[in-house]
Parts: structure tokens; C-alpha cells; sequence
């Protein structure tokens, strides 16, 4: 396995993880500004672009690697924006929530181990 | 959030569903046009510029803007700690149909991984059902 497996697929998580607290704050921010807010439409472009950065290099790593190795690495996203929608957007996290995130993050680890 | 409950086609939880499709979908034609197309350039392959000579990427590309539109609706009325771990039933749908379409393998550890999200899914379950009844 070469090395921009190991550089690619964290940058593509980080991308991910940012895109999706972006646009979870530009939507929360829309209910009550509309969607033609400056701010709305800072999160939201923010939030497109780092998505488009992660299709980028998934669809680079996919080039070379099975789909099925590829996409679980994205599924450790899970506990990471569960645990970061609790801090950044202090969403409530209770122990049930916490351990299906970590059950589902753990599961896609494993079929990416595989 | 909103207290304002979404009906028939606008309800998130049915939103929420037909992503995960689109997910689905699109995640199975890039792997088609970056696999088609990766002879091209060794070098711009890795970075995903060479998958865009297939029409299969753009029609990826297509379904990834009905995807996000769909995502971004149902933000507005789930939070993300439960609509991000629930749409990621994709990641055991994609596998699976990687095995049943594309022919790739599926060993006993990859399964015990999927038994595992499927697990995690259960958990989530609950506080979801908590919020439908909110919502």
C-alpha cells in the first residue's frame, strides 16, 4: 500500500467532518435568517467546498483501491462528528447515542480492517 | 430543529432514507469511472482528475447534488449526532452491494464489522424514535 493512502484518506476525513459541521451550522442558522444570510451562506459554501475536496481525492483513492476498503475509513466520521456536534454545536449527547456511535464506528473499523 | 412536523414526502426521517440511497448509488458509479479511467495519468488519478473523463463520475456528480440538497433539508430538522450516525447505514449497504453487483469479496471479519453497525443502528433507535415524536 503506498503512501498516499495514509495522507489521503485522513485529509479526506478532516474535509468530511468539516463540510458536515459547516453545513449543519448554515442550516441551523437558515431556520431562523433565510438562506440568503451572508453567514447562511458562508457556512454553506464553506461546508460545499470542503465536501468537494473530500469527492476529489475519494474519487482518487477509488482509482486504485477497492470501494469497499475506500468508504468505511469515512464511517469513523461517525464518533468524531457525533462527538464534535456535542462540543461545536452543543447538540446533547447521551450514553445511548455515544455508544451506537461508537458500535457503528467500531463495526465500519472492522470491515475496513478486512 | 423545528417544532413544525413535516409530512408525507417532506418528512426528514423519509428524506433521510432517499439520501442514503443516492449515497447509495453514486457511490457505486465513481467507483465505476475512477476505476474505468485510472490508466489514463498514474500521477492525476490519485487525486481524482482523470475519474472526470467518465460520464459515470458526472452522473455520480449529479446524484451527489441531489444527495447534499436532500442532506441539507434534513439538517434543518435533525441533529447531526443522530442524522449523521443513521445515514451511516450506507456504509453496510455499500459493501453488500459491492459483493452482490461489483463481485468483490466479503471475508468473516467484514461481517462481524457490519453485525457491529447494525448494532450501533438499534442503539441510535431509540432517542430517535424520542425525537420523531418531538418533531
Amino acid at each position: 500500500m503506498s503512501w498516499q493512502v495514509f495522507v489521503l484518506i485522513p485529509v479526506a476525513l478532516i474535509a468530511f467532518v468539516t463540510g458536515q459541521l459547516c453545513l449543519k451550522r448554515g442550516m441551523e442558522s437558515s431556520a431562523a435568517k433565510g438562506v440568503r444570510d451572508k453567514k447562511v451562506l458562508a457556512f454553506l459554501g464553506c461546508g460545499i467546498f470542503s465536501m468537494t475536496i473530500n469527492f476529489l481525492i475519494t474519487l482518487g483513492l477509488l482509482a486504485h483501491l477497492d470501494l469497499s476498503f475506500v468508504y468505511p475509513f469515512q464511517g469513523l466520521s461517525v464518533i468524531i462528528i457525533s462527538l464534535a456536534a456535542a462540543v461545536v454545536l452543543r447538540e446533547k449527547l447521551n450514553l445511548r447515542l455515544t455508544l451506537g456511535a461508537l458500535g457503528i464506528s467500531v463495526g465500519i473499523v472492522l470491515v475496513s480492517l478486512s | 430543529m423545528t417544532n413544525n412536523r413535516s409530512k408525507g414526502f417532506a418528512n426528514p426521517w423519509l428524506v433521510l432514507g432517499f439520501e442514503v440511497i443516492c449515497v447509495l448509488v453514486y457511490e457505486l458509479l465513481q467507483k465505476r469511472g475512477a476505476s474505468a479511467t485510472a490508466h489514463l495519468s498514474q500521477a492525476w488519478s490519485w487525486i481524482g482528475i482523470t475519474a472526470l473523463a467518465s460520464p459515470l463520475t458526472w452522473l455520480a456528480m449529479g446524484l451527489m447534488i441531489v444527495s447534499l440538497l436532500s442532506w441539507l433539508y434534513v439538517l434543518r430538522y435533525i441533529p447531526l449526532s443522530i442524522a449523521f450516525p443513521l445515514s451511516r447505514v450506507v456504509d453496510i449497504v455499500v459493501p453488500l452491494s459491492c459483493w452482490m453487483i461489483l463481485g468483490e469479496d466479503i471475508s468473516t471479519r467484514r461481517w462481524c464489522g457490519i453485525a457491529l453497525v447494525i448494532v450501533g443502528l438499534i442503539l441510535m433507535a431509540k432517542p430517535a424514535a424520542q425525537l420523531e415524536e418531538k418533531l
